[in-house]
């Protein structure tokens, strides 16, 4: 039977449960889909890094003789080595008028990679002694619709020749295949391949040599005792230093993307089941205080505490319940949507959405556990409750003076205003929770806004304010003089500004990065260094200009001393200064004067290439001569780079500002109209005298929502503040060497803010308001409370 | 005050009939056929037991209900088929309600219960004045909660007075209070009668209240079972139940 109350009871209070609910449901989808999200990532990247041998260290050098090999091999904690080849390739693809560029490595013959085994998509492997045979990585592809068996020109350490598609693969190196130093995956313009190691080594001129080396480590092996041997040995034949996975760019921003999941699987429900927590608490206090009398009969007919008390628990659990279904389906769905974007970004053999159904009876019992925390005072009033007592009506409640009127301030107030100052604080808690949840809501949407006002910010930053270039070209090797002079007389070029760039390694006591330097002029016309107020910065005569970041991994401040090892050429090693430090946004950098560098090294008038400005008119004409140039290594255009760097963050970030927007809605909806209901029904009596008393509904709607409205309006500042840091946190979180987020909070997102709080507060509000309509005056005339 | 020809009546009701849930297995006739004028300055008292239909009759008086079949005239306007609006205007600006369980707010002092009604009257006396009437000048700022069951009742009269309404509609005002309490709140009713000029109507199943009253309207079952004038008002303070 109580059961069948409890059915009634329910349907009785439909609206508040489903906005309970739907909280809980916010919290739980977002939970669930990361949650699996995690899950199927990880065993995914887990496995496929097993299966593939994914190697633990990797070095890339000039040249080193393949006999070296077994030296390398004998490292203590070494367990195995992979020596291999790789190059720079350009290709020129039908329909593209710019050349696309990227990675070839070597597949040994015969025998399978020892580590970092590509894992075949379609086709084959490239047969032995057949000279023309490529694989291409299957997000490249994919781009442009290769199969085995196409045809493709491309230029390989300066010799242009045509290849066949034998297969189409993928690697555990480029499961984000990215362009060193891009930001995002740029599949039409930059692709990896492979082919047999004896050609590879032909084409660059390699033969018996290797110029790149991958490690596994034998289980317990020190890592750090490892890489400096590894230095030691490679350091005469131009080793630059070895690094771990947490270098490695594809590995490391996996592992970002982890990170931010786990961070996102546990904040965000916490905050959601807080404030569910606190709605279900509210309802149900007042529920328990209408149902006096019923308790009270229940417990006349000799109903246990404990059976009332379970009957009042059970009215929790309905909404939690309903929550965990729906955001059971809800979090699968949009960790699908989410999965469908990774297999599009992140280069697995199969990346399928694993259910994480623990995730499922974490959710039941989160929200079980937190509704049962939010209805427990509520239940221990109605199970402790005497019979006797709970036949007589409540006592009326006791109001006192609100402190601004006791501040003297009450002469400002009407009496209708002076209800809701006096409710407001004679419920404290519930005011204070009702404020906390709003200004969640309005927090919410911060984040998306920023987010956008950010990317938008580090384009125009970017590609606007500090690079005025067109294009940059490298060459395949640095080149004297008349390389530049060359490239200066290409058709359309109208400037040519010429740099050198060297693989470093600095040191600040202990703490050390490898980077390149790149040598610039003074006062750079195209590729200009801005400082974070977009000032230009000169690149200094003596002393290095730093990455911000950069100087902050180093922990240098302007002034300070640097050793530099040059790891190239007759690899200098010196003591400079940071003479001052630039803001940008991908990577990290060190800049230096370019004729500094040039003496440092040793070198007269060469370059690693050059930043180009074209005439529009004449891009055809030089792409032709472009793909005609041997020496040429690769060529980006910043158009190009911009779009594709657009394109992916909008496709990135659709989704979950979506589920942002929803989320914050339906949480300024929720909280607003549970409070409505409430102040509703704990009101009515109030509320319907003065409709006889002759107050017209809209005066009477207006005494109720006051009190919600001054909340809704004291909460917006703080909602704001809330996302700002909110924003702040999360772009931090994401803040690493490899990619950084500026935090720009434009007017419009916080415009979008506090709209989105005050639509769904004036459509609860319209929604409470018609029950007003609905009050029975008559019935009130009649009743004690 | 007796009844006079010459006096037109404030209230004029004909065939007054209330039918709750027509047409069904529950339905009540409330109100069965009832004609009535009610004076200016009169002071009324509908007596009937439990379900005699008076609380119904009062409520179509006072513009809370609308009757479904006969007519309803104040002065010259037609209540019957008035609108929502309409009606809560006559509430507002014509009528003032005491309640049995005085239906104060609980979050306002006895002068703010007061005066959130003066705000929206056209022509109020001050709270502190009505207040004062009633004989609460020295609990104006107490909360309901601090206040007893006559008080609180005496602060609902206050605030029904407050707007100097034509009409004062009392429903079981002393329902809830005992015959010590009951009395002063009936003293302050009938002074504001007295020194107002206020239609009063009282209803009540308390036979004893009615010898304070002009006229005596007995109620049974839907109609008007007699209307009976009292030679002179009895003063309250010498009643007794």
């Amino acid at each position: 039977m109580l059961d069948l109350k409890l059915l009634r009871d329910i349907r009785g209070m439909k609206g508040q449960m489903t906005a309970i609910a739907l909280v809980m449901a916010c919290g739980l989808t977002l939970m669930i889909m990361s949650r699996g999200l995690l899950l199927s990532l990880e065993t995914t990247k887990n496995s496929y890094y097993t299966e593939s041998r994914f190697a633990d260290l990797f070095c890339d050098l000039k040249r080193a003789p393949l006999f070296l090999e077994p030296a390398l091999a004998m490292i203590d904690g070494v367990a195995q080595v992979e020596t291999s080849v790789r190059g720079a390739i350009i290709l020129d693809i039908p329909g593209m008028k710019e050349p696309a560029d990227g990675f070839v490595h070597s597949l040994p013959e015969g025998r399978p990679r020892r580590l970092n085994r590509i894992h075949l998509r379609s086709g084959r492997l490239p047969e032995a002694g057949n000279r023309d045979e490529i694989l291409v990585s299957d997000s490249f592809a994919k781009a442009h619709g290769f199969r085995p068996g196409d045809a493709i020109d491309a230029t390989v350490y300066g010799v242009r020749r045509s290849f066949r598609i034998c297969g189409v693969a993928i690697s555990p190196e480029y499961v984000y295949e990215i362009r060193p130093g891009g930001m995002m995956p740029d599949p039409e313009r930059f692709g990896v391949f492979w082919m047999s190691e004896r050609e590879l080594s032909r084409a660059l001129g390699l033969e018996g040599a290797f110029n790149s080396v991958a490690f596994r480590l034998a289980p317990g092996a020190d890592a750090e005792m490892v890489k400096a041997d590894i230095d030691r040995l490679l350091e005469p034949y131009g080793g630059l230093s070895a690094y771990d996975r947490e270098r490695h760019v594809s590995a490391k921003l996996m592992e970002d993307e982890v990170a931010q999941l786990r961070v996102f699987s546990v904040a965000f429900p916490v905050v959601f089941l807080s404030i569910a927590a606190f709605m279900v608490s509210a309802a149900l206090t007042r529920l328990v205080k209408l149902q006096r009398e019923q308790i009270a009969q229940m417990k006349a007919f000799g109903y246990s505490g404990f059976s009332v008390a379970s009957h009042y628990v059970k009215f929790a659990f309905v909404p939690v319940v309903a929550a965990t279904l729906l955001s059971g389906t809800l979090g699968m769905w949009a960790a699908h949507a989410f999965i469908g974007l990774y297999q599009r970004f992140f280069n697995f053999p199969a990346l399928i959405f694993r259910p994480d159904w623990s995730a499922l009876l974490v959710a039941l019992l989160a929200s079980g556990l937190v509704s049962f925390l939010g209805v427990l005072g509520a239940v221990r009033q109605a199970a402790s409750l005497p019979p006797a007592e709970a036949m007589r009506p409540e006592a009326p409640a006791d109001y006192s003076p609100s402190f601004l009127e006791k501040a003297g301030l009450h002469r400002l107030v009407q009496p209708s205003f002076r209800i809701a100052l006096r409710n407001l604080e004679r419920k404290p808690w519930q005011a204070f929770f009702t404020a906390l949840g709003l200004a969640l809501a309005a927090a919410i949407p911060v984040l998306p806004g920023a987010m956008a006002d950010g990317v938008d910010y580090l384009v125009d930053f970017q590609w606007n304010m500090a690079m005025r270039q067109d294009a940059v070209v490298t060459f395949i090797e640095p080149s004297g003089g008349e390389a530049l002079l060359s490239l200066s007389r290409f058709p359309g070029v109208l400037y040519a500004e010429p740099f050198r760039a060297v693989p470093v390694r600095l040191f600040n006591g202990h703490r050390e990065r490898t980077a390149a330097i790149t040598g610039m002029p003074a006062a750079p016309r195209l590729n200009r260094l801005l400082d974070s107020q977009e000032r230009v910065v000169p690149v200094p005569g003596s002393g290095l200009l730093l990455s911000e970041k950069l100087a902050e991994v180093l922990d240098l401040s302007p002034g300070d001393e640097i050793r530099m090892e040059v790891r190239e050429g007759r690899r200098p090693v010196l003591a400079t200064f940071l003479s001052g430090t630039i803001t940008d946004f991908t990577g990290v950098g060190a800049y230096m004067e370019i004729e500094g560098l040039r003496r440092l090294l040793g070198e007269g008038t060469t370059a690693s290439g050059a930043y180009l400005q074209v005439d529009s008119l004449y891009w055809d004409e030089f792409w032709r001569r472009v793909k005609e140039t041997p020496r040429i290594g690769s060529v980006t255009t910043t158009a190009g780079a911009r779009e594709s760097f657009s394109k992916t963050t909008e496709e990135m970030m659709g989704v979950s500002q979506m589920l942002y927007l929803v989320f914050s809605l339906i949480v300024s909806f929720g909280v607003i109209y549970n409070g409505a209901r409430i102040a509703l029904s704990e009101r009515s009596r109030s509320l319907a005298t003065l409709r006889v008393l002759g107050f017209t509904r809209r005066e009477v709607t207006t005494i109720l929502l006051s009190e919600l409205g001054l909340l809704t309006l004291l909460s917006i500042g703080p909602g704001l503040l809330l996302g700002t840091w909110m924003a702040k946190s999360i772009l931090e979180s994401v803040d690493t060497e490899t990619m950084r987020f500026p935090l720009i909070l434009g007017a419009r997102t916080y415009v979008v803010a506090v709209l989105t709080v005050f639509v769904s507060t004036v459509f609860s509000f319209v929604v409470v308001g018609r029950r007003i309509a609905g009050l029975d005056l008559l019935a009130v005339l009649k009743s004690a409370e | 005050m007796a009844m006079n020809a010459e006096y037109t009546p404030l209230f004029r009701a004909r065939g007054i009939t209330k039918i709750y849930h027509p047409g069904t297995e529950t339905e009540v006739r409330a109100l069965d056929g009832v004609d009535l004028d009610l004076y200016e300055g009169e002071l009324a008292v509908l007596l009937g037991a439990s379900g005699s239909g008076k609380s119904t009759l009062l409520n179509i008086l006072g513009g809370l209900d609308v009757p479904t079949d006969g007519t309803l005239s104040y002065r010259d306007e037609e209540l019957t088929g008035a609108g929502e609006r309409e009606l809560t205007l006559f509430r507002r600006n014509v009528a003032g309600f005491v309640f049995q369980f005085y239906n104060l707010i609980p979050s306002l002092t006895a002068r703010e219960n007061v005066a959130l009604i003066t705000e929206i009257a056209p022509d109020p006396m001050e709270p502190e004045e009505a207040l004062g009437l009633v004989g609460l000048s020295d609990r104006m700022d107490h909360f309901p909660s601090q206040l007893s069951g006559g008080q609180q009742q005496r602060v609902a009269i206050a605030r029904a007075i407050a707007k100097r309404p034509e009409v004062l509609l009392c429903d079981e005002p002393t329902g809830a209070l005992d015959v010590h309490t009951g009395i002063t709140v009936l003293e302050a009713i009938e002074r504001v009668n007295r020194e107002l000029g206020t239609l009063a109507v009282i209803i009540t199943h308390n036979a004893a209240i009615a010898a304070m009253a002009d006229r005596v309207l007995s109620l049974s079952a839907g109609r008007i079972l007699s209307i009976h004038s009292n030679e002179k008002r009895a003063p309250v303070n010498t009643l007794s139940w």
